[in-house]
């Protein structure tokens, strides 16, 4: 099984590669983050003895993506299965971001994952069934202000990924989308999911757990995987709850929790 | 003067070992991971001791690549202030977390700091220790009882239990320990694993998160200061000829697991040599 893995270098891109490599997949791994694929080559290889190539990559970037993609051509690599990790969040009122950052949410959570998962889709392997993930979040379910643009990116990912799941059924290949509630892949985000409190620490998934189900899942033939029952419930609510309630509700608990955290 | 490194230097035990020892007369060489408590904590060490009495290095030990690089440096300071030796070296860094997080590597971080970051270190720095007659101090826990080694997923990503993954770390450094005693106790070098008993340190509310974060804060109540395990240290340095036990409490010998075995010891070394990129010598045959 070969895999392509976007975002490989940050917590949960980790976690899944090394859930790959665990099970013996041949693993294509890329990132803006070269020192950290490299590190994760090495380990990879140490722990687990994984044939790994590693390719640091702007995916927002067309041109690099190209010089990328010539070079798995030319390397002759085909895939069975593609991670679309990728993706950015910058926390905070929209206004008080800077402009291109909120741009940049779109460019590579929407605009990078459409790139990659064409040219992935086009280079898989033959006559084989090829499984597409999309890492979504709890957020799609729901518009939230404070991370409008985050949210919005991720509802994105939520809708393509039903659409082609249909669009591709009959070709072989299965599509997922996962969303995950918080998961502690950084000191930010563990910080970010305190400030949260009890809410915080309901809604976290364990990484790990998080990353060996997606692929079982994903394997089986699965199309949404939204991890924990707390979880299921508050996505559940976010789709039958008129959708200015839902904003009105999600705005207090985050402007609280944004201040405790932020230190305001 | 003899030179010692002590990993973790910036706070709690660390901090306090490095007071002690800078007091005694060593010179020491402190290692943190944030460059700005790394000046903190000299100004304090030199304030209880002398101007010059120490030195203090930023690395992030969770990381291989930083180890190495760490290592480099130590080693060029070494050369140029202590003639190459080193007396002690201190693997006294370590963490707790709520969840499961891994290194820029994929190690699952417990394991990765606590016990792979001293035994990658101590390989790197051990031209130097055997120059000296050193001696290598693993900080350990009463923890380490109870549990083995989980072979077959160390990392524990099967199913992570927090403190399950930090007993295991603290077992791999009396392992450690063992395995060193085994391999170089003949060429001049002794380690050994110190327990600190429960200690009022901010090490469970460092980027831990949920249940193991509200334990630690009830928890280290009940702790003893650090200045207290830091004796154990100080003992382990200065006592001549060196002592020739494993674990140690209060400056006496202690009991430890069953499972620390010289078997277990070199499926350890086999383990953390693949994953650190190094290779040890094999254990003398007795
Ligand atoms: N406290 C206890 O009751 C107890 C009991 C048994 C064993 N121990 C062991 O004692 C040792 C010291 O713990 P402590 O209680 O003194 O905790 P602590 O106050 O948190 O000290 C840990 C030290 O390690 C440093 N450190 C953390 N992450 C690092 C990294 N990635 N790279 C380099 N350095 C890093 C810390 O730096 P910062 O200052 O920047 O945080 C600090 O200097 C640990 O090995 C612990 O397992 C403690």
């Amino acid at each position: 099984m070969n895999v392509f893995i976007s975002g490989a270098a940050g917590g949960l891109g980790r976690a899944m590669a090394a859930e790959c490599a665990r099970r013996g997949y041949r693993l294509f791994l890329t990132d803006r983050d070269s020192a950290g694929l490299e590190a994760l080559q090495k380990g990879l290889e140490r722990q687990f003895g994984a044939i790994t190539v590693v390719y640091a990559c702007d995916l927002t970037d067309p041109g690099s993506v190209d010089a990328m993609l010539a070079y798995v051509d030319g390397s002759r690599i085909r895939f069975d299965m593609l991670l679309n990790v990728a993706g950015v969040d910058f926390e905070g009122g929209f206004m008080h971001r800077d402009r291109e950052r909120m741009v940049e949410i779109v460019s590579l959570n929407d605009g990078a994952t459409l790139r990659i998962t064409h040219a992935v889709l086009e280079r898989r392997r033959e006559v084989r069934p090829f499984t597409a993930v999309f890492v979504s979040s709890l957020a799609c379910m729901f518009p939230m202000p404070l991370k409008a643009a985050y949210a919005a990116s991720k509802r994105f990912l939520l809708d393509f990924a039903a659409a082609l799941r249909q669009e591709l059924k009959d070709e072989g290949v299965n599509v997922l989308v996962l969303c995950p509630g918080g998961m502690v892949t950084k000191k930010d985000t563990l910080a970010a999911i305190r400030a949260q409190g009890f809410w915080g620490e309901v809604t976290t998934n364990p990484l790990e757990r998080v990353a060996r189900r997606t692929l079982d899942r994903a394997l089986a033939g699965k199309g949404t995987y939204i991890p924990g029952g707390v979880n299921k419930v508050l996505s559940g609510l976010g789709r039958c709850l008129p959708r200015p309630w839902v904003a009105a509700a999600i705005y207090g608990r985050w402007t609280r929790a944004q201040k405790k955290w932020l230190g305001a | 003067m003899r030179t010692v490194v002590i990993t973790g230097a910036t706070s709690g035990i660390g901090l306090e070992i490095a007071k002690l020892l800078a007091k005694q007369g060593f010179r020491v060489l402190g290692v943190g991971r944030d460059w700005d408590r790394c000046q903190r904590a000299l100004e304090i060490v030199t304030r209880v001791s002398a101007p010059g009495r120490a030195e203090f290095f930023a690395a992030d030990l969770l990381q291989q690549r930083e180890i190495i690089r760490l290592a480099e440096e130590l080693g060029e300071t070494l050369r140029v202030t202590a003639e190459g030796e080193l007396f002690a070296l201190i693997n006294n860094a370590g963490c707790a977390r709520g969840w499961y997080m891994t290194t820029e590597d994929g190690y699952e971080q417990q394991f990765a700091l606590n016990f792979l970051a001293g035994f990658s270190l101590t390989y790197r720095l051990l031209p130097q220790l055997k120059k000296a007659n050193g001696r290598v101090i693993m900080t350990g826990s009463k923890s380490h009882n109870g549990i083995g080694v989980h072979w077959n997923d160390v990392m524990l990503s099967r199913r992570y239990n927090p403190l399950t993954a930090y007993k295991q770390s603290k077992l791999c450094c009396l392992l450690f320990a063992r395995g060193l005693n085994d391999r170089y106790a003949h060429q001049g070098i002794r380690a050994y694993a110190v327990d600190p008993g429960l200690v009022r340190t901010d090490i469970g509310n460092k980027d831990t998160g949920g249940l193991v974060n509200l334990v630690w804060t009830l928890r280290k109540r009940g702790g003893a200061s650090p200045e207290i395990p830091a004796r154990t240290f100080l003992y382990l340095c200065q006592a001549e000829p060196a002592p020739e036990g494993l674990n140690y409490f209060r400056c006496r010998e202690r009991g430890y697991s069953r499972q620390v075995t010289s078997a277990n010891a070199d499926r350890l070394f086999a383990l953390g040599e693949r994953l650190c990129g190094v290779q040890y010598d094999k254990r003398a045959e007795a």
